[in-house]
């Protein structure tokens, strides 16, 4: 990384509009197009602060501030139109969280890199609707909590419930959410209302180890730990009529479940194996980047395609991952309130994914072209119209589904046209953290974050009290701001607040 | 990998000091680990991780089981190390370690073997800590200064 004084530094950025900052060419070495971030005044504050953190002397141990990562992102092999941070972005394992990037596939240079997808392979969010109002969950709301609690497999060490064999695993790799479907575990309108129907076709189970399907096969079924949770969540706020009701929400108050999570350790793993493999090839192919852990292959070498089809694969586990947990939570609500899930309308409104590359059409400089969009910690948001949407979307734009932190409100957002244009389709995913674990743990009494979830009429279960101070409000960057920025800057719309009345969590 | 049977010796028992400690990072965690030696800044780092998954006072000791890790150099060495830590929690024998002893620590070629003590994790017995999802090469630093008697590693872990 180049060091040079904060003030020195500042000359290579600058504010385009009140939401949207520019990162110039020579910021980081060998930028083949330019940064962008979208911000707004509070979220401004956060991201050059971490900037002129690092420019102080005698930084060890440190990391790379997020406008660096946007950066060095922009170097890489084959980038298309620019490097963008959205509004959550924060710094992360050589892509920063929050970033796109896009790279022409028919450019022999263009790379793939685990890192632009994250760990968590397919991390995402799901969301259910009810008919169920607010005040009928009420009297039961510790039951309901508790009964979801004690259905879905939560936190460190936590094994799946849903019985699988080595071979189930295999065909659930390769069929994603059809497996979930053939099982009895999902309903066929649920596909509809997931990304790439749930299933990506080029998944390839032979491609990914057998440490990775090992790893995988216990945690099937399991929510996970850390940010991940799920949270029975009611309408408090209706922004666009039409889209919300197109989404089957109609009323403030109506319960949702939300459910967020990933591929666990088996999309772990194949990140983890993918970049052993990458880091090989980068020598053998002599490609050159700024960071470590940006590591990647050419995406027509072998061990580019090997990583998109293993990717594929943990995709695919996670969408089963998510369905298996939708049954179960429709089991929990059937049994509490003594109805078939579809007699409560337990339809799934969207599933999105927040870290996944796609390979998607875009319009570059008035063409249009085949990219692969890595999207690390960021939202595809596509626009009304789009082909690759569902039929009752077509007039509202895509759901975006933005998780907010605990015990404060998550969003439903659409895409936009502007979007599409000026982020290839990509938007937020969520909160972002503004302090680190360690610093969270020192200052915040987990005491005090229960009596406060408790006075805001909120039910939590949780399976490491550590956690909930970690995963309090105060540790993250204030989801309101991003999404508001999100929106301000048009790349996408509001449609739903949504706030939680119970959280579970790992 | 396999597991030992047979009785433990005492000093199978006995718990090092601790010499780690976890310092900030936005998202995650890094840890940092020192000794007199390597071999045994490596050994703590190991045990913080550990550490982190759970409270390891919780943790007795009652299986033993070898790993091998290798690589091309000193951070492979240290990332594989701790991965093939991380595995062994993950799948059978789901071993959550109080203690691991490096007994083969090869910096030419860069290879490990090391005994892993501990037990399986049990919900219910053992307080859930936070899951540790990967290792990462971020920020990573081996510091070997035999000079002023300095050993330390800082690792980042995905949690």
């Amino acid at each position: 990384m180049v060091v040079r004084q904060y003030n020195e530094e500042l000359k290579y950025l600058e504010k385009i509009n009140p939401y949207c900052w520019r990162i110039k060419k020579g910021f980081q070495p060998n930028m083949n197009v330019e940064g962008v971030f979208y911000v707004n005044n509070t979220l401004e504050k956060l991201m050059l602060d971490e900037l002129r953190n690092s420019c102080r002397p005698g930084m060890t141990g440190g990391f790379l501030p997020g406008v660096k990562q946007i950066a060095n992102v922009a170097a890489l092999p084959g980038i298309v139109g620019r490097s963008v941070g959205l509004p959550d972005v924060h710094s992360g394992y050589g892509f920063a969280i929050g970033n796109m990037a896009a790279f022409d596939m028919s450019d022999p240079k263009s790379i793939v890199s685990p890192g632009g997808v994250g760990f968590d392979i397919n991390c995402g969010v799901r969301l259910l609707r009810t008919n169920l109002h607010e005040k009928d969950v009420q009297p039961i709301k510790e039951q309901l909590a508790q009964s979801l609690f004690d259905h879905i497999p939560v936190g460190v060490g936590s094994k799946g419930i849903i019985p699988m064999n080595a071979r189930d695993m295999e065909e659930a790799l390769e069929m994603g959410m059809d497996w979930s479907l053939r099982e009895g575990y999902a309903w066929a309108e649920d596909k509809e209302h997931c990304e790439e129907y749930g299933r990506m076709l080029n998944a390839d189970p032979s491609k990914v180890s057998l440490r990775a399907k090992k790893r995988g096969l216990p945690q099937l079924g399991t929510l996970g730990a850390g940010n991940h949770y799920a949270e029975i969540q009611v309408v408090d706020e209706i922004y666009d009529k039409y889209a919300a009701g197109k989404m089957g929400l109609e009323r403030v108050g109506q319960v949702c479940v939300m459910i967020h999570s990933g591929s666990r350790g088996f999309g772990h793993q194949v990140a983890t194996d993918a970049l052993v493999q990458m880091e090989k090839a980068m020598k053998r192919d002599n490609i050159e980047t700024n960071d470590r852990q940006l590591a990647c292959a050419r995406i027509n070498s072998v061990e580019g395609q090997d990583y998109l089809k293993s990717m594929a694969a943990a995709a695919n586990f996670a969408w089963v991952n998510r369905s298996s947990m939708t049954f179960l939570t429709r089991q929990a609500f059937a049994k509490q309130f003594k109805m078939a899930p579809d007699d409560l309308d337990m339809h799934v409104i969207y599933d999105v994914s927040h870290n996944v590359a796609k390979i998607e059409e875009h319009v570059v400089d008035g063409k249009v072209k085949t990219l692969l969009v890595h999207r690390k910690g960021s939202t595809r948001a596509f626009p009304p119209h789009h082909p690759l949407i569902p039929v009752d979307y077509q007039l509202t734009g895509q759901p975006v589904l933005i998780g907010g932190t605990m015990g404060t409100c998550s969003y439903v957002l659409t895409g936009t046209h502007q979007g599409m244009t000026e982020t290839f389709g990509s938007t937020c995913h969520g909160a972002g953290r503004a302090l680190s674990r360690a610093k969270s743990r020192r200052n915040i009494d987990y005491k005090d974050v229960l009596v406060k979830l408790e006075s805001m009429g909120i039910s939590i279960r949780v399976a490491s009290p550590k956690l909930v101070m970690e995963e309090s409000p105060e540790s993250y960057k204030n989801v309101t701001d991003v999404v508001n920025t999100c929106h301000a800057a048009g790349i996408s719309k509001k449609t739903v607040k949504l706030r939680p009345i119970a959280v579970i969590k790992g | 990998m396999d597991e030992e049977s047979g009785d433990f010796t005492e000093d199978d028992y006995n718990i090092p000091s601790i010499k780690y400690e976890y310092l900030d990072h936005t998202a995650d965690v890094q840890l940092h680990a020192w000794g007199n030696s390597m071999k045994e800044a490596f050994e703590q780092c190991g045990m913080a991780m550990f550490g982190y998954m759970t409270d390891l006072a919780y943790v007795e000791i009652k299986e033993v089981h070898t790993i091998e890790a290798n690589a091309d150099d000193m951070m492979g060495l240290l990332y594989h190390f701790l991965d093939e830590l991380l595995y062994l929690f993950s799948v059978e024998p789901y071993l959550i370690c109080k203690k691991v002893v490096i007994t083969e620590f090869n910096t030419e070629e860069f290879k490990i073997v090391c005994k892993c003590y501990g037990e399986e994790f049990q919900i219910g017995k053992h307080p859930q800590g936070t899951e540790v999802k990967a290792i990462t090469y971020s920020a990573m630093q081996i510091v070997d200064e035999p000079k002023d008697n300095k050993y330390e590693v800082f690792v980042i872990i995905d949690i």
